[in-house]
């Protein structure tokens, strides 16, 4: 067995910070690594020290878990790509003169916030240096963006656009961003 | 060696040590030890979110098992992962050719 204070101080600090399972692999490993001490002859309380300064400070195993985080990917990876799907609507509303839509102002307010707001949520954590916080950031995110795409694809089509093939164009930009949100929402979920 | 000497190595490096079969972190963390000659000076805790990494890029799958009453994860090399390992070694068998040529090249002589 660790030794109990030090390596159960050292995994409760990561436990403020990191998922469960993540946590549960890293006690497995610690523990093995504190055997791995204990049958070269140290004390139980020398390998445990030996075991804990091997795998590192907890602030930086947490912070190369959130570089990998499915939160921080999966926020970079809609970034990235908001620009094209923005850009396929921007011309489907331009060519269609959607500034002459019967949309009241207040409805316009909303969507532009909604946007925005879901836009510095994704920015927050892809470049947040916490795990949780990453996660819940991600999360609403992808939830915000999500129901604005769904917003397009269900109202825009009922304002009957003259112009149908850029609206269609959008449409499949749209699909495709609720598949790969779902999909990112999932594993930051489970993650 | 160091961490950071390792840079844009350790990808290849954990994919090797799971070449064998199946292995948990420890046991791949002990692989790259017995591999390097004991020379790999990383936090062992950082191997850990690596091997996440590599599974979300489904380079290599993870499982969980039961093993003396606490839960292990252990990895498994996929196809993808076998064809960006063999991949990795052909760049780096001619990164190390190139890097050799020129570090071992004479001297030219002095045209002054």
């Amino acid at each position: 067995m660790a030794e109990p204070s030090l390596t159960g101080d050292y995994l409760a600090e990561l436990s403020a910070c990191l998922p469960a399972s993540i946590v549960a692999e890293l006690a497995d490993g610690l523990e093995q690594t504190h055997r791995h001490y204990l049958s070269q002859g140290l004390g139980a309380d020398a390998a445990a020290k030996a075991a804990l300064a091997e795998f590192g400070e907890p602030e930086v195993i947490v912070a190369a878990y959130t570089r990998a985080s499915p939160a921080r990917r999966g926020a970079r990876r809609l970034l990235a790509s908001g620009p094209a799907v923005g850009a396929c609507w921007g011309a489907a509303l331009i060519i269609n003169r959607a500034w002459a839509w019967p949309v009241p102002a207040g409805v316009r307010v909303l969507l532009g916030t909604a946007l925005i707001t879901a836009i510095a949520l994704l920015a927050a954590a892809a470049f947040s240096g916490h795990y949780r916080p990453a996660g819940r950031a991600a999360t609403a995110g992808c939830i915000g963006i999500t129901a604005l795409d769904l917003t397009l694809l269900t109202a825009i089509p009922l304002t009957s656009p003259a112009v149908i093939w850029p609206v269609i164009v959008a449409a499949a930009a749209s699909a495709v961003r609720i598949s790969f949100t779902t999909r990112t929402l999932r594993s930051v979920l489970t993650g | 060696m160091r961490a950071e000497e390792l840079k844009g190595h350790l990808d290849a490096l954990l994919l090797a040590a799971l070449e064998g079969g199946p292995r948990h972190g420890y046991a791949v963390i002990e692989a790259l030890r017995l591999s390097t000659g004991g020379r790999l000076d990383l936090p062992t805790g950082t191997i850990y979110p690596a091997l996440r990494r590599l599974e979300a890029a489904g380079l290599i799958t993870g499982s969980w098992s039961v093993v003396a009453g606490r839960s292990r994860r252990e990895y498994t090399l996929t196809a993808a992962g076998e064809r960006t390992l063999s991949g990795k070694r052909t760049d780096w068998r001619d990164f190390a050719a190139m890097v050799s040529a020129a570090l071992e090249a004479k001297p030219w002589p002095n045209p002054a």
